[in-house]
C-alpha cells in the first residue's frame, strides 16, 4: 500500500496537488509559447468571433462569441499543455524520474493537466474582458451567479480529460502531431463557438462523449440562457470517466513504454 | 564547375539539404497531423461556422483556408530554416561561409514554397471532395499561379521572422503569434465587407490576403489574366518581405559577430 492509502494519505495527496499545481502554473507562466497560446491567440480568436457574429447579424450574441473564443483557448491550453508537458519532460530528461518515483505517475500527471486548464481559464476571462472593453459587448449573462461555477466546472472537466490525453501522450513520440490535429475537430464537435445542430447526424456520438461539449454548453447557457446544472454534471461525470480510463491506460502505457524502451525517445 | 553551376548547386542542393536537416515536421506523423489534417479541419470548422452564422458560403471558406494552409509549412519552415541552425549549433559554421548570403538563405526558402504548394493542392482537392464543390479544369492554371505566389510570399515572410532567430532565443513565440494573426488579417475567414478598414490595411501588407482575393475572383468567373493585378500585389508583398528578411539577416549577423552572441542559447 502506498502512503496515499494510509491515514496521512489525504494530506499528502492534497499537498502533492497544491505543490504540483503551483510548480506547473509557474512553469507554464514562464513559457513564451504557452503565453502566446493562453494570452494572445484567444484575443485574436475573440476578435475574429466578434466580427463573424456581427457579419452574421447576431449582435445580440456577442457575449457568447467572446465566451466561445475563451473556451477555444481553454481547450488549446489543455491540449497543447498536456501534450507539451509530457514532451517537455521527455526533452528535459525528467520523464523517467517521474515514472520511476514512488509517487504514482497518475498523481504526478494530475497537477500538470489541471495547471494547463487553470492557465486556460485565463483565456476565458481575458476574452470576455476583451469583448467588453474593446468591442463594447454588454456583460449581461443570463445566469450571473452560475457563470463562475460553470467556468470552474469547465476547467475541472477539461483538466480531467487532459489526464487521459497526457497518459496516451506518454506512449507517443510524436504526441505533438496528434495535439496539432485535435484542435479544430474538438472546437467543431463540441460547439464551443457555434451550435453543433447543423453538423451531420453521425457526429452526434462524438459530441456526446466530449466533456468539452457539455462544459461549453453549461458556460454558454450561463451566458445566454438555458440549463446550466445538468450539462455541468454530465461534464464532471464524463471527466471522472476519463480519469478512470486514464488510470487504467497509465498502467498499460507505463508497462508498454518501459518494455519497449520508448520512454525517453524524442 | 562554373560560377553559375556553383550558385545553382548552393541554392537548390543546399536548400534541399537544409530542408531535410532542419525542418522538424517531415516525419510522417508530424507531416500528416500538422500539415494536412489540422488545416483540413480548419477548413471544416470555418465552413461550419460560416453555415451556422450565415456569414458566407462553403466555397468562400474553402478557398480562403486552402490558401491559408500554406502558412503552416511556410511560416514555421522559414523560421526553422534559421532558428534550428542556432539550436543545433551550426549557425556559426553557416555564417563563416564566404558564399553569398542571398543564395544561402534564398535557397532555403525554395523547399518550403514547394511544400506549401503541395499542402494547398491537397487542401483544395480534399476540401472540394468533402464539401462537394466543383473544381473546374479551366481554373487550374490560375489556381497554380495563385498557389506559387502565395507560397513564395508566405515563405519569405517566414524567413523574415526566422531572421529574428539570429538574435532572439525563443523565436517560436513569434511564429505562433504570426500564424494566428494571419488567420485574422488574411481575409480567409471574414468577408471584405465585414472587415474594418484598419484590418484590411494591415492585411494588405501581410502575405496571403492578395492571393486569397485573386483566388476568389478566379472562382467568381474571372479570367486568369484578370487575377494578375491581385497576384502582382501578392508578389510585391513577397518582394517586400524578401528585402526585410535579407536586411535583418545581414544586420543580425553583423550585430552577433560584434557582440560574440551568435551561439549563445
Amino acid at each position: 500500500m502506498t502512503a496515499y492509502g494510509t491515514s496521512r494519505g489525504p494530506y499528502r495527496f492534497w499537498r502533492l496537488m497544491a505543490v504540483g499545481l503551483r510548480t506547473h502554473v509557474l512553469h507554464l507562466s514562464r513559457s513564451g509559447v504557452e503565453l502566446v497560446m493562453a494570452v494572445f491567440s484567444p484575443l485574436v480568436y475573440a476578435t475574429l468571433a466578434v466580427y463573424l457574429f456581427r457579419a452574421g447579424d447576431h449582435p445580440d450574441r456577442l457575449l457568447q462569441a467572446a465566451v466561445g473564443a475563451g473556451l477555444m483557448g481553454v481547450w488549446s491550453a489543455v491540449l497543447f499543455g498536456a501534450g507539451g508537458a509530457i514532451q517537455e519532460q521527455r526533452w528535459m530528461g525528467t520523464l523517467e524520474t517521474l515514472v520511476s518515483a514512488p509517487t504514482r505517475f497518475s498523481l504526478v500527471l494530475m497537477p500538470i493537466t489541471f495547471a494547463t486548464s487553470l492557465v486556460g481559464l485565463y483565456s476565458l476571462v481575458a476574452t470576455v474582458v476583451w469583448g467588453v472593453v474593446v468591442f463594447d459587448v454588454p456583460f449581461a449573462p443570463a445566469s450571473p451567479w452560475l457563470l463562475a461555477p460553470a467556468m470552474l466546472v469547465c476547467v475541472v472537466a477539461l483538466g480531467m480529460m487532459g489526464i487521459l490525453m497526457a497518459a496516451t501522450f506518454v506512449l507517443l513520440r510524436n504526441a505533438n502531431a496528434l495535439a496539432n490535429a485535435l484542435d479544430y475537430p474538438v472546437w467543431m464537435f463540441s460547439g464551443v463557438l457555434v451550435s453543433t445542430a447543423s453538423l451531420p447526424q453521425w457526429t452526434r456520438p462524438i459530441t456526446w462523449v466530449l466533456p468539452t461539449s457539455w462544459a461549453a454548453r453549461a458556460v454558454q447557457a450561463a451566458t445566454g440562457g438555458g440549463e446550466v446544472l445538468r450539462p455541468s454534471l454530465v461534464a464532471l461525470g464524463l471527466g471522472a470517466g476519463y480519469v478512470g480510463l486514464a488510470l487504467i491506460a497509465l498502467v498499460w502505457v507505463e508497462r508498454r513504454a518501459r518494455s519497449a524502451g520508448t520512454l525517453t525517445l524524442t | 564547375m562554373t560560377a553559375l553551376t556553383r550558385a545553382l548547386r548552393l541554392t537548390f542542393h543546399g536548400g534541399g539539404l537544409s530542408y531535410r536537416a532542419l525542418f522538424n515536421w517531415t516525419t510522417p506523423p508530424m507531416f500528416i497531423g500538422t500539415l494536412l489534417v489540422s488545416p483540413l479541419f480548419q477548413i471544416f470548422f470555418f465552413v461550419h461556422v460560416g453555415r451556422t452564422l450565415g456569414v458566407a458560403d462553403d466555397r468562400f471558406y474553402l478557398l480562403g483556408n486552402a490558401v491559408l494552409a500554406t502558412s503552416v509549412p511556410c511560416v514555421y519552415g522559414g523560421i526553422m530554416a534559421v532558428a534550428n541552425e542556432r539550436r543545433y549549433g551550426t549557425l556559426g559554421a553557416v555564417l563563416l561561409s564566404p558564399r553569398s548570403r542571398g543564395l544561402i538563405w534564398g535557397g532555403r526558402v525554395l523547399p518550403y514554397i514547394l511544400n506549401g504548394f503541395v499542402v494547398m493542392v491537397f487542401m483544395m482537392g480534399a476540401g472540394s471532395l468533402a464539401l462537394g464543390l466543383p473544381l473546374p479544369a479551366s481554373a487550374l492554371l490560375g489556381l497554380a499561379q495563385v498557389f506559387v505566389v502565395a507560397a513564395a510570399s508566405c515563405a519569405l515572410f517566414g524567413l523574415a521572422l526566422g531572421a529574428l532567430a539570429v538574435r532572439i532565443r525563443d523565436v517560436f513565440v513569434i511564429s505562433n503569434a504570426a500564424f494566428t494573426l494571419l488567420i485574422l488579417f488574411s481575409g480567409a475567414n471574414l468577408p471584405p465587407a465585414a472587415m474594418p478598414h484598419w484590418m484590411s490595411a494591415i492585411g494588405s501588407f501581410l502575405p496571403l490576403s492578395h492571393a486569397i482575393t485573386a483566388l476568389r475572383a478566379l472562382f467568381d468567373g474571372g479570367s486568369t489574366a484578370g487575377i494578375w493585378p491581385s497576384l502582382g500585389g501578392e508578389a510585391a508583398v513577397a518582394l517586400g518581405w524578401a528585402a526585410v528578411a535579407y536586411g535583418l539577416l545581414r544586420f543580425f549577423e553583423w550585430r552577433s559577430r560584434a557582440n560574440a552572441a551568435l551561439d549563445v542559447m
